[in-house]
């Protein structure tokens, strides 16, 4: 059931083809021209207008011999939740769960209202800034920039998973645009299966700390409709070890204000119920 | 031209003379980035997170009162005016943050309970009308609207319905701010709530008791407000006290640093102690009582604005990030 | 590539990428396979997949580095040293593959008794004459080397040698035909002889040890061995190695070595013509290999067949078919290919009775390779200049040299689909445009997609590609504006009566547009250019199918031989095919020569014409069908039997047997030792770049005797062991940035925004420079800033002696204009040539870094510049002696 991303990072060149490709067919400007001496990482995270986001971690593995390094690349993307916290706070329902049990938001509904920003617990969503304009037209032909683009800052920005793309049988950009099957598009259940495969054959060629990210998960976000292989633990990608579902502190925080409104009510009841004047 | 050009580095601000040591500092995660993103909120909705507050307790302290006596409708009758106000005022202050603010209808399009701040707009919906209706029949009262139409809003019809959804208006907010992925508001999804309710509780009765003391009404009435802020407001100091060793680490944005200086001076020490304080004193001036009233009102904004910016810090910290609180 | 070319007749890669799939071992040395050529490295991955065991040898980690299983570090410019040492460890254990060898190369060929090798001579062959050395844009160095061409003699000014030495013994043998005798090389095939040639080559390597490769490359010994593990354990009959490599091995004054040496090794490891290993040169630029194949090189015809040179004494007809003409093997037929070509160009103004009008070719007079030609217009020698699609000033060596012998044109045509650094050299920093008289014309130019056309990839592949889109506004297509250019010529000349005007007057022209549109804009049928490409019969016009249709009588025309059968008639173009099966796809695209894939696939099938292994099959000798059959198009006569004998003195390839895979060489076989096709030496030996930091480690002679230097004042040298410059400097790509047009576009330049220096940590704090400081690099020729990237990935190297060497890098990718800016390296390189392919050494010098900007750029360059004459005594067995840098 539905469809979704593979990520293996074991097979990732940090090309960027897929940063590239993203940005081209979604129209998404340039986010400026910042050296930032971190690697070869110049755009540091994912954003309203970076929607796949190539990271690269550089380790000495071994200290008697440093011309030993290892470089780990991961093509980071919006998780595509199965409990998804952007989507459970939107309040204008502009975020949905469309036909491909994917997290997408109605560029046409949302009202920049920012709940689902600090609402998703991997940082991916954010707002457009007014100036920019995103790609939202679903036409694939005749498809310009100009026709493509219309000006939607002000409103959530995040990987569509490029619905507009899958509807007409595409792969999503990213997908078609990775030269070594890094990144994997299809059927989450069967990209599970490979992934289940793909790990034990590589902990078989002795790849350290080869596991993955998003699957068979008992966080209460759940399993991740875009999940990762990875070798090293979940911080050193900046992802979280233990992502939580917002939603879940609903319940009692609730019912603290219940309870304190209640306190509140019966001492003023207290306070203000003694003697009639006359 | 110069013979060198000015050897410090470019508008990254990075390199020669930042005093960098050469061998940088092991990072945390991944290049020390923030992994979750920054609320964008800034003064209106803190503004709102305030002011709801308040509106919201008028309501529930227009039922707390009734309308018992001429003495209890004066209170009641200004609580009501309060909200309705406040009703007016808050949607505005609320809408100008969206992104998109000619959408604001959007977020009536669904009915969602798993979305806190779409539950408050409907909350916010039916209070406004209440308090709209409770508004009317006060006006008819007072001889501003005609007499039959008190039937539109009697007081018994109104203080309670206006009383429950004021109290939820006012709890919300704290319940908005917990279920997100912020570490300092998750981590406080029991007390947020609770305690921002109480300064609402807190705000409204201050407000009520000065509101009392300008028209030189009944001051058996003002000393019972008093007492029901100093209550609420000594609740506010107790759950706030408990937060922070509740907290620990993920509260340092909010209890240390300059967002802790902040509160503890404007919303512990004047807002709450001061107030206390002031009230205390064994002076009858309505000077003494306006200004206590001013102090816990500031020290209400202020609690709003720190949890806001603290929540913002709290998005930066990778650390508190990685394994999020329960 | 004539590394590749004198050892197996042909320039091109070997092989193509999606072969590599079927390596069991991947040498990527000399490329940074992962960042420069990413979609071609899918394949690399898939092989690795598949167990396959990539090894990355290279002065950085890098992103291919980061997915290899070996990576093994090196010093810029020792490359000769480490494939040395493999080639001595190869032959003295043995485990190369003999039967192989013993089959397919000249290795028990006997080295003439007067041959002295570098071992004699201390790092010289004999034969050295030396020169003056004063160089000057007067070199002649006319030789080309892809058609094995070996006759011409550097009769110049500067120093060479006289490779007449450099060749076999030969006895007399009986003809084929029994009358009289014929002169062949003699042959011992116990190999017991010393002069043999595989004796030579193990003398040759002997002092290239595992101890060398620490102390010259920095690569630690046991990364040496678990790489000659991992070659040999990959090598034979049940298993295949390929390499990779690009210009990490070729720019270098001794480039053309580096590609020599690995040649040698891949031939004695048995993997040259077989599925999984071969060659791969990975061509840079999208259509770099259509652009050798149809030159835009000063000394070569399309095809491979040389210019005429002046030295060569190629007046006529006659002497030029006599000197390119072979006896025996493939390029026997260049009279076909040769005239046809004139036909092509001359239609029927070409006859017999005019020699096919062969004296209105130009005839070489010099060196006039891109450093020559900017000396030279530096000096006032050259008027104009048309620049198209090249960006010299940003990627050039010697950038302000270059920049400032444009200000010595008198105009200048710049042909871009941007404005470049070079278009834009008269507004440069420190230079005031009221100063510059050059008059320079900008032609804004249609790029890829805003027309149709082929491309040659690194697979020798063409491919054709339709307009996606109208180019905007007033751009027009290369095309179009070259097209337009010989009509106006045409129309300018039509009524001369002036001889040397005829050139143009029976220059065939007619490439008129079938469709009225087009014609109306004035683009030209890009078909029909196709067409006189690919040949046709000159009676008829019917397209030829393959080049073995060519006549030396005129009778029929081509363009370019190699490339014949792309268009086999007027409905087909080849290069259009897109049917894919998962591996040969031979209906895919259009691959020259004749659409083979794997050149020299006979070698894949042992010397009775068997599969070396079942495993690893590729194509055989059917002997129920009498034919050579397999998956791919055989590279060898289909009909001939591999137990046909060789025909001493017969001609062509009647002269080859049928065990002799290597047709465009004289007798077939692999060239270990090369008979005097190169102008350097016969065997690779290594030298050190011009610029080091270390004394040669295993000669007296220091750089190669042959490189071709300019010492003057704006073009000054390092030199060796410079105290003031200490580190090593190479250049590179990175993924993200290509030249200006990736600069220009915001999703690229965001991704790398600015020219960064990779240097290591220990250097850094040595330095007192932090992770992304400004810094500033710097040669005797100048200096550039750039943002410094401290790194891990970068490491010191020791080398002999406890010398502790730091290796510096810098992307080449940037310049002044676009997004994304910063200093280009191409300002500390001086121009220095390597004498067979007249390329730049870009790949080592020396630098120093500071911390901080540079000063703003003033005139740094005197206009007239000062020659810097050489110590005497050439060559100097004293490197320090010989290369006191220039002012
Ligand atoms: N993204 C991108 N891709 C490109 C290009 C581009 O500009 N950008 N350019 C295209 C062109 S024109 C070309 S020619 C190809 C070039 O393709 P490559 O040759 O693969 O690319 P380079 O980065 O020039 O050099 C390759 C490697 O050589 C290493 N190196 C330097 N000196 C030495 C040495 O002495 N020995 C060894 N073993 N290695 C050395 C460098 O560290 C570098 O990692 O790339 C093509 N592809
Ligand atoms: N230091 C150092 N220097 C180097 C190298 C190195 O490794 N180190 N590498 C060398 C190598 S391998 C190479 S190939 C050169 C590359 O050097 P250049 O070829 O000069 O570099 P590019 O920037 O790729 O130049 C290509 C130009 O062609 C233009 N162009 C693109 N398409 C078209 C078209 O259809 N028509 C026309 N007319 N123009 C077009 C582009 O806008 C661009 O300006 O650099 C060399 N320089
Ligand atoms: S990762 Fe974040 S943005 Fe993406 S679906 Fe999950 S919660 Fe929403
Ligand atoms: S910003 Fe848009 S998408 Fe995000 S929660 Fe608000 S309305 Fe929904
Ligand atoms: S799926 Fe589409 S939108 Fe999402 S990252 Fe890939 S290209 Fe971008
Ligand atoms: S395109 Fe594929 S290989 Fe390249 S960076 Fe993205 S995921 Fe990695
Ligand atoms: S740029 Fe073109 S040629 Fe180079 S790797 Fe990408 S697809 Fe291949
Ligand atoms: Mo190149």
């Amino acid at each position: 059931m539905g469809n979704g991303f593979f990520t293996d990072t074991t097979l990732c060149i940090g090309c960027k083809a897929c940063e590239v490709a993203c940005k081209q067919w979604n129209q998404l400007p340039s986010d400026g021209y910042e050296f930032t001496a971190n690697s070869y990482d110049n755009t540091m995270a994912l954003g309203a207008t970076t929607w796949r986001h190539v990271a690269f971690v550089e380790q000495p593995v071994d200290e008697h011999d440093p011309t030993v390094n290892r470089w780990l690349m991961m093509s980071d993307v919006c998780k595509h939740c199965t409990n998804a916290g952007c989507l459970e706070a939107c309040p204008t329902g502009a975020i949905m769960r469309n036909e491909f049990d994917d997290v997408f938001i109605q560029p046409d509904i949302c009202n920049g209202c920012g709940y689902c920003v600090p609402s998703c617990p991997f940082g991916v969503v954010d707002l457009i800034p007014h100036q920019h304009g995103i790609a939202t037209t679903f036409a694939t032909d005749g498809r310009t920039n100009d026709d493509a683009v219309q000006s939607h800052g002000g409103i959530a920005g995040k990987c569509t998973l490029c619905y507009d793309r899958q509807k007409v049988g595409f792969d999503p950009a990213c997908a078609k645009a990775c030269p070594t099957e890094s990144i994997q598009f299809g059927d989450v259940d069967e990209l599970k299966d490979r992934a289940r495969k793909r790990v034990e054959q590589l902990q078989a060629r002795g790849v350290a700390g080869a596991r993955l990210y998003g699957v068979d998960e008992t966080t209460s976000v759940g399993d991740l409709n875009a999940f990762f292989l990875l070798t090293d633990t979940p911080d050193k990608y900046n992802l979280p070890e233990r992502p939580v579902l917002p939603s879940t502190r609903q319940r009692p925080g609730y019912t603290s204000a219940a309870l304190a409104a209640g306190a509140l009510a019966l001492a003023g009841f207290a306070i203000f119920a003694n003697g009639k004047t006359e | 031209m110069t013979a060198l050009r000015d050897i410090s580095p470019d508008a990254s601000g990075r390199g020669v003379g930042d005093g960098a040591p050469l061998v940088p500092a092991a990072v945390v995660g991944y290049y020390d980035q923030p992994l979750l993103k920054r609320p964008h909120w800034e003064a209106s909705v803190k503004i709102y997170l305030f002011l709801g507050g308040i509106m919201g307790c008028s309501g529930l302290l227009a039922m707390i009162v009734g309308d018992g006596d001429p003495e209890r409708a004066r209170v009641a009758r200004n609580a009501r005016y309060t909200s309705i106000v406040l009703a007016t005022v808050c949607p505005p202050v609320l809408i100008s943050h969206l992104g998109r603010p000619e959408r604001f209808l959007n977020m009536m399009r669904v009915f969602k309970t798993k979305s806190v701040m779409n539950m408050g707009v409907w909350g916010l919906l039916a209070f406004s009308g209440v308090a709209g209706a409770g508004a009317v029949g006060q006006l008819a009262r007072d001889g501003f609207l005609p007499r039959w139409m008190r039937i539109l809003g009697p007081t018994w019809a109104v203080n309670v319905p206006l009383g429950l959804l004021g109290a939820f208006i006012s709890g919300y907010t704290g319940v908005l701010l917990s279920a997100t992925a912020i570490p300092v508001w998750g981590v406080g999804k029991r007390h947020i709530p609770a305690f921002s309710l109480c300064s609402g509780v807190a705000g409204a009765s201050s407000l009520a008791s000065a509101l009392l003391v300008l028209q030189g009404g009944s001051e058996r009435m003002q000393h019972k407000l008093v007492a029901l802020e100093r209550v609420a407001a000594t609740a506010e100091f107790a759950l706030l006290q408990h937060f922070r060793a509740y907290a620990g680490d993920f509260g340092t944005p909010m209890f240390a640093g300059k967002q802790g200086k902040r509160l503890s001076t404007w919303t512990m020490a004047i807002g709450i102690l001061g107030a206390t304080a002031i009230e205390a004193l064994p002076v009858r001036s309505k000077w003494k009582s306006l200004l206590s009233a001013a102090m816990t009102l500031t020290g209400g904004y202020v609690l709003r604005d720190v949890l806001i910016e603290a929540g913002k810090d709290s998005a930066d910290d990778p650390k508190a990030a990685f394994r999020q609180p329960e | 590539m004539p590394g590749l070319g004198t050892t197996f007749g042909r320039g091109g890669a070997t092989t193509f990428v999606q072969d590599l799939e079927n390596a069991d071992c991947i040498l990527i040395e000399g490329s940074n396979f992962a960042e420069c050529h990413p979609v071609a490295f899918r394949f690399v991955m898939k092989a690795k997949e598949r167990g396959a065991t990539i090894i990355h040898v290279d002065p950085r980690f890098t992103r291919t580095s980061a997915v290899a299983d070996i990576y093994a570090p090196i010093r810029s410019g020792s490359d000769i040293v480490f494939l040395g040492a493999l080639i001595s460890h190869v032959l003295e254990s043995g485990k190369y593959f003999r039967e192989y060898v013993d089959a397919f190369t000249n290795a028990d060929y006997l080295v003439r008794e007067d041959f002295k090798d570098t071992e004699d001579l201390d790092g010289i062959f004999s034969g050295w004459e030396a020169g003056e050395n004063l160089n000057d844009s007067s070199i002649l160095n006319a030789g080309t080397t892809n058609s094995g061409d070996a006759s011409a003699i550097d009769g110049n000014k500067h120093s060479a040698y006289n490779r007449e030495t450099w060749a076999f013994e030969l006895e007399e043998v009986p003809r084929y035909d029994g009358n009289g005798t014929v002169k062949v090389p003699k042959r011992d095939p116990s190999q017991q002889n010393p002069r043999c040639v595989i004796n030579v080559l193990k003398r040759h390597f002997a002092r290239y040890t595992p101890e060398m490769v620490e102390d010259v490359c920095g690569t630690p010994r046991e990364k040496f061995f678990q790489i000659a593990e991992a070659l040999t354990k990959n090598s034979g009959r049940e298993r295949t190695t390929a390499f990779a490599y690009a210009v990490g091995w070729t720019q270098h004054s001794v480039g053309v070595q580096y590609i020599r040496t690995a040649a040698i090794l891949q031939t004695l490891l048995g993997n040259m013509g077989r599925p999984g290993g071969g060659i791969m040169a990975l061509r840079g630029h999208a259509n770099i290999q259509g652009a050798t194949d149809i030159p835009t090189l000063f000394d070569l015809l399309p095809g491979y067949m040389p210019m005429p040179a002046v030295a060569r004494k190629e007046q006529t007809l006659a002497e030029y078919l006599g000197t390119n003409t072979k006896p025996t093997g493939w390029w026997a037929n260049t009279p076909k290919y040769f005239i046809s070509l004139l036909k092509a160009w001359y239609g029927e103004h070409a006859t017999a009775e005019n020699d096919f009008c062969y004296d209105y070719l130009p005839q070489l007079t010099g060196n006039h390779s891109m450093m020559s030609t900017t000396i030279a217009m530096k000096d006032d020698e050259v008027e104009g200049y048309f620049v198209i699609g090249q960006n010299p000033s940003a990627s050039g060596m010697n950038g302000e040299l270059t920049s400032d012998a444009f200000e010595h044109l008198k105009w200048m045509v710049n042909i871009d689909a941007y404005e470049t650094e070079t278009a834009s050299f008269w507004k440069r920093e420190g230079t005031d445009p009221t100063t510059v008289a050059t008059e320079c014309f900008y032609l804004p130019s249609a790029v890829v997609l805003e027309k149709e056309g082929t491309m040659v990839n690194t697979n020798r592949m063409l491919q054709w590609h339709d307009k996606a889109i109208e180019p905007p506004g007033d751009t027009v297509t290369d095309a179009w504006i070259f097209y337009t250019l010989g009509k106006m010529f045409k129309a300018h000349y039509a009524d001369s009566t002036d001889p040397k005007d005829r050139p143009i007057q029976h220059m065939t022209w007619d490439y008129e547009h079938p469709d009225a549109h087009e014609r109306a804009k004035g683009e030209p049928s890009i078909h029909r250019i196709m067409k006189e490409i690919n040949g046709y019969s000159v009676a008829d016009g019917t397209q030829l199918k393959t080049f073995t249709e060519l006549k030396d009588d005129g009778s029929t025309a081509c363009g370019a031989w190699i490339y014949t059968g792309v268009a086999p008639d007027d409905t087909k173009l080849m290069s259009r095919n897109r049917k894919a099966d998962d591996w040969v796809s031979l209906e895919w695209g259009f691959s020259w020569p004749a659409n083979r894939r794997i050149l020299y696939n006979r070698a894949s099938a042992d010397a009775a014409g068997k599969p070396w292994s079942e495993r690893k099959k590729y194509i055989w000798w059917d002997e129920a069908q009498a034919k050579w059959t397999g998956v791919d198009v055989p590279d060898f006569p289909v009909g001939k039997a591999p137990n046909t004998p060789a025909k001493p003195g017969a001609s062509g390839m009647d002269a080859h047997g049928g065990a002799s895979p290597f047709m465009l060489n004289l007798d077939g076989q692999a060239q270990l030792f090369t008979a005097g096709l190169l102008k350097d030496g016969p065997m690779p030996t290594h030298y050190e770049a011009v610029a080091s930091p270390v004394k040669n480690a295993l000669y007296g002679q220091q750089n190669n005797p042959v490189a071709m230097e300019w010492r003057r004042s704006d073009n000054a040298y390092n030199g060796t062991d410079n105290p003031d410059y200490p580190y090593v400097l190479t250049s590179y790509r990175v993924t993200e940035m290509s030249g200006i047009m990736t600069r220009y576009i915001p999703w690229l330049a965001e991704l790398q925004p600015a020219a960064f220096a990779e240097l290591d940590p220990e250097l850094a704090v040595e330095k007192h420079i932090r992770n992304g400081d400004w810094v500033t690099i710097s040669t005797a020729l100048g200096e550039i800033e750039a943002r410094a990237l401290v790194s891990g990935r970068l490491q010191p190297l020791r080398l002999g002696k406890g010398r502790r060497i730091h290796q510096i890098g810098i992307p080449y990718n940037y310049g002044t204009m676009g997004h994304a800016t910063g200093d280009s390296p191409s300002n500390l390189i001086p121009f220095v040539m390597d004498p067979n392919v007249s390329i730049h050494e870009a790949k080592s010098g020396t630098c120093n870094i500071r911390l901080g900007r540079r000063p703003t750029r003033t005139r740094t360059v005197v206009d007239e510049a000062v020659p810097q004459h050489k110590p005497e005594g050439q060559p100097s067995l004293h490197g320090a002696q010989r290369d006191t840098p220039g002012a």
